[in-house]
């Protein structure tokens, strides 16, 4: 294994791990959003809009991991 | 790296001032275009204002009242009547330019960290003079030595504190960034396995999938819009009342 395909795999595994932790995060709020929504429908629109937010934070974790893997992929010598 | 070749500046008019460049690259460009496009609609359609509005006037007064209700108002309560223009002038102004990555082989200004990081810089700025100006000098420092706690624990809180106001504009414009980058940069990724795999039966989903992910884009643009201005409403609120 040479230094160019330890990249690649790395990258590979970064954007894997951070893809794993951001969906798990977006179906635990996303569950937890619907909960709330269901027991108290009157609140549905200060729960959508907290909702947007905690799932567009989330979802940045595996942005950053996809941005980490290319600048390996495209620094990799 | 070839397929990179949209997110790089490319200088079209070359101007030097001594040391300082000031070229005009494709960047500067699209935010000219950008902030045109929304000064012409603000401009028009606040001219003639009636009481019961037209076309363009309501379309107006629909974006702005969502800025201002749904960011401004419910983040920041009674400090809203002052910095609500603030706020809504910077969701309008993202928006647009991450709404120019529809236009075809355009440079979205957002998915430069220059520009993010200037906005971000800009917010940083403005939340700290904010701070010292509205609580005074003590108010301001009460967030970095926060009363309540044992004097002795401030060496270990204070270096956090002054640790997580820094960090504030770095991820306003890493997440900013990255969001635009990844968008447009998936599209390129979808549509280049055509050319790698020359196939017409490869071409029909894979175009499908990319104007999906276009329509998501606009989505994805108008959301982080969304995020950066409440974000910077919060901050704001947090510094005109410390704990």
């Amino acid at each position: 294994m040479n230094s160019l395909s330890i990249g690649y795999l790395a990258a590979a595994i970064i954007i894997a791990i951070g893809a794993t932790v951001s969906a798990i995060s977006i179906a635990i709020i996303s569950r937890e959003a619907l909960k709330g929504i269901a027991r108290q429908p009157e609140a549905s629109d200060k729960i959508q809009n907290s909702l947007i937010i905690a799932i567009a934070l989330a979802e940045a974790i595996a942005i950053y991991a996809l941005v980490g893997g290319l600048l390996l992929i495209f620094t990799a010598k | 790296m070839q397929f990179l070749n949209h997110f790089f500046l490319k200088v079209l008019i070359p101007i030097k001032i001594g040391a300082i460049n000031l070229s005009i690259t494709n960047l500067t460009v699209w935010v000219f275009f950008a902030a045109t496009i929304l000064f012409l609609f603000m401009f028009f359609y606040s001219r003639r204002m009636t009481i019961i509005p037209k076309t363009g006037q309501g379309l107006l007064e629909i974006i702005v009242e969502f800025a201002k209700n749904n960011i401004a108002e419910s983040t920041m309560g009674i400090d809203a009547k002052i910095w609500w223009p603030f706020i809504v002038a910077i969701f309008l102004f993202i928006s647009i330019n991450n709404l120019m990555g529809i236009f075809p082989n355009s440079y979205v200004p957002t998915s430069n960290i220059i520009f993010s990081a200037t906005l971000a810089i800009m917010v940083f700025f403005i939340i700290q003079i904010t701070g010292i100006f509205k609580t005074g000098i003590k108010g301001y420092l009460k967030n970095f030595f926060i009363p309540g706690v044992p004097k002795w624990l401030w060496i270990f809180i204070t270096p956090v504190e002054i640790v997580s106001m820094l960090a504030k504009p770095f991820s306003l414009l890493l997440r900013l960034t990255a969001n635009m980058l990844a968008g447009h940069l998936i599209i390129i990724v979808i549509l280049s396995i055509i050319t790698i795999f020359k196939n017409y039966l490869v071409a029909i989903p894979a175009i499908f999938l990319a104007l999906f992910i276009c329509f998501f884009e606009i989505l994805i643009s108008i959301i982080q819009a969304y995020i950066f201005s409440i974000l910077t409403a919060t901050y704001i609120k947090d510094i005109l009342n410390p704990k």
